[in-house]
């Protein structure tokens, strides 16, 4: 037998204690409870990773669908204020700065440029000095000093700019896009200044797409943090953005935000290259919102589904399982005591055969004795004593009789362990196994009819084995049919060779799919609650008929009755008999 | 007519003589041996008994190795077992026709009974000699 692993064995059953706590409920008790917690952790461990992978799955497909947008719409921004700016270099390089400068000039070229860029505010050109020479555009600017203002700086140094978002002059929210170019008349630099309304940025930022319950704006990287565009959450351009921007200015950074309506956000940040903002995006309804909660409650309601069916059946499957594992224990047990009981009948039924061996030669002596004495008092002639001691030895020889009886009776129960042939009437031996069971046909209402045949032969077998087998039967028969029935008993020579015995009750009957089973060892159909089948019975008879030559067959039929027909040898060979029953088993 | 000879065969000394003087009171002519070697020893001397009652358990040779050994040596010779406990004769159908005792007798037994017996197993014999005979 494969010898099951260590652990296995301190989990469910201490080996050591098993037949010391057989059958104890504690044991039971505890075993289910391991049973059933160990089945639970099988299930559900597996159930609760395959859980957590799927939520952290489902969120990091969240996290790369916001990555991909922040990268889409940073290279769209980018895009269109690149496009912007070689459109306003060509523009400014088909002119040179005395064309320019004329104001007419000027306003040709803002109308042109205005016809397709709605979102140009003016056009100005200043000199190296900073002060605006030219100006095309709604506000009264010309001449405007610029000298002390960044663009002017910076874009002297870098050719270049991309300002800020700032009311400046206009006292509307804009930003400036300039360009430096150099005069080869006067050999000064000079530089060509446009306004852009952030409402065109608005409109162009509004019109990347990131989803319904997204946020995408632009925020000011130096100083503090200060909205270039219009926020749904943090409002409109120049209102402060309450969050520090990441210092990894490479690539996009994502992270969550506790936004102003104290929920949480999900939000990616990248620097855009050239300009003095960052991207950000949020998106709303990370883990609050209709997708989120969706895939969690379903998430929740198939786990909690799994969990209470896997514990219903794990539940029923442990009470089954420990269920018939303390029924064959209980069963083993009983067959265990049955054991015990018929190897110590055996015993005694040795110890007196023993017993009654040794006190039948001094009883034989004794009355042969007392024989030989009664034998001599009748030869002698009459003398004073002689009626006395007459008297006397017969009481002697009465009393040893009775000894005898006894050691007769000791010696009877041990002869049925072994095969003890002798010669029978089978009808007279019916007859006394019926008078063990006369009292309980009759407190049950039940029949005994005799169908014995007559003049049937004497057959040799043995008594005791036989009044075993049909006490067994006719009990059976007895039971089957519980109360008020029938049960007939028949009796008939069968060939040459062998008689038949037929025992017929009009009880419930067998079911055909049971009555193969029926000769086999430990199969009952008695209730086992009342422990009065131990599944021996039909087991021990087949036994015993095969050992005495004979055969049991038996036909039955729902509902109307059963007969178990014994067929016994007129005359028996015991020792091909016994190798035959040694060969043989009821199932086969 | 001769005396029906008779060898009681038993280690139990006061029974094996007392049964024996019994049967001689009653008109057989009775021998008592107390082990199978004197008993065998007295059938090979041509003394032979027309029944035995034959203990069926003794010391060395029991009693089933001395009736197979007189059954061999003469089949005609009717033996009766005597036996003090309860296991039966292990000899079955033919064989115990041919070479079985005549019948078993348990301790104590009765004196008519046994009588009976022994007259019958005699009969027996006689109709074995009067067919060898013929």
């Amino acid at each position: 037998m494969k010898k099951e692993p260590g652990w296995i064995r301190k989990i469910f059953i201490n080996a050591g204690e098993y037949h010391k706590t057989m059958t104890s409920p504690e044991r039971y008790r505890r075993f289910r409870r391991t049973l059933f917690i160990v089945m639970t952790a099988t299930f559900l461990i597996p159930l609760i990773l395959t859980t957590m992978l799927s939520y952290y799955e489902h969120r990091s497909q969240m996290l790369a669908n916001l990555r991909w947008n922040a990268e889409s719409a940073k290279k769209t921004i980018e895009t269109f204020l690149a496009e912007l700016q070689t459109v306003l270099i060509y523009t400014a390089s088909e002119q040179t700065y005395e064309e320019l400068v004329d104001q007419e000039t000027l306003n040709k070229l803002y109308q042109r440029l205005k016809s397709h860029y709605p979102g140009v505010v003016d056009l100005g050109i200043i000199d190296h000095k900073g002060i605006q020479r030219a100006y095309a555009g709604p506000y009264e600017l010309l001449g405007k000093d610029y000298s002390d203002r960044e663009c002017f700086k910076a874009v002297t140094a870098s050719k270049a700019f991309i300002g800020m978002v700032e009311m400046g002059y206009r006292k509307v929210p804009h930003f400036a896009i300039a360009l430096s170019f150099f005069n080869l008349n006067t050999g000064q630099n000079w530089v060509f200044r446009t306004s852009i309304d952030v409402t065109t940025l608005d409109k162009y930022i509004e019109n990347i797409g990131t989803g319904p319950l997204s946020d995408i704006f632009l925020v000011s990287r130096k100083g503090e943090p200060l909205l270039q565009s219009t926020s749904h959450q943090y409002g409109a351009p120049l209102s402060p953005y309450p969050f520090e921007l990441p210092h990894n200015r490479i690539g996009i950074t994502i992270s969550e935000e506790r936004g102003v309506w104290d929920y949480v956000v999900l939000k990616a940040v990248s620097y855009l290259e050239g300009t003095p903002w960052a991207l950000v995006l949020l998106k709303h309804g990370y883990l609050y919102g209709k997708d989120w909660s969706f895939f969690k409650a379903r998430l929740f309601f198939i786990v909690m589904l799994s969990t209470v069916l896997a514990l219903l059946v794990i539940f029923q499957i442990t009470k089954l399982f420990v269920g018939r594992i303390r029924e064959a224990d209980e069963k083993r047990e009983s067959i265990m005591a049955e054991v015990e009981h018929t190897s110590k009948l055996a015993s005694i039924g040795r110890l007196a055969a023993g017993i009654a061996h040794e006190i039948n030669n001094p009883l034989a002596i004794i009355s042969a004795k007392t024989g030989l004495i009664t034998d001599l008092l009748e030869l002698c002639e009459d003398f004073k004593y002689k009626a006395k001691i007459a008297s006397e030895i017969h009481g002697t020889s009465h009393a040893v009789e009775r000894c005898k009886v006894i050691t007769h009776r000791l010696l009877g129960f041990a002869r049925r362990m072994d095969v003890t042939l002798e010669n029978i009437n089978i009808n007279t031996l019916m007859q006394e196994v019926l008078s063990f069971l006369d009292q309980e046909a009759l407190y049950r209402g039940i029949h005994v009819d005799l169908d014995f045949g007559k003049s049937l032969p004497i057959i040799e077998s043995d008594r005791g084995q036989l009044q075993q087998i049909f006490l067994n039967l006719v009990n059976n028969a007895i039971d089957a049919i519980g109360k008020d029935g029938k049960v007939t008993i028949k009796t008939r020579k069968q060939g040459q060779n062998s008689i038949q015995i037929d025992v017929v009750d009009n009880g419930k009957g067998i079911p055909q799919e049971i009555i193969s089973h029926i000769f086999e060892p430990f199969f009952t159909t008695k209730d086992s609650v009342e422990k009065k089948g131990t599944g021996l019975g039909l087991f021990i008879t087949y036994g015993i008929i095969k050992k005495l030559g004979g055969h049991i067959s038996v036909r039955s039929s729902v509902g109307v009755g059963t007969t178990f027909t014994v067929t016994l040898p007129i005359k028996i060979n015991l020792s091909r008999r016994v190798h035959n029953v040694e060969s043989q088993s009821p199932g086969s | 007519m001769s005396k029906v000879k008779v060898l009681v065969v038993d280690d139990e000394i006061e029974f094996a003589t007392t049964l024996a003087e019994r049967l001689n009171l009653r008109g057989y002519e009775t021998t008592a041996c107390f082990c199978t070697e004197d008993a065998m020893a007295l059938i090979h001397a041509k003394n032979i008994p027309d029944v035995i009652l034959l203990d069926l358990k003794m010391p060395r040779m029991d009693g089933i190795e001395t009736l197979e050994e007189i059954k061999k040596y003469n089949p005609t010779i009717e033996v009766i077992m005597l036996t003090g406990h309860g296991g039966g004769i292990p000899l079955t159908g033919a064989h115990r026709e041919k070479h079985g005792p005549f019948d078993c007798v348990m301790k104590p037994a009765d004196i008519k009974e046994l009588t009976t017996k022994i007259n019958q197993a005699m009969a027996k014999r006689q109709t074995a000699i009067n067919r060898g005979k013929d």
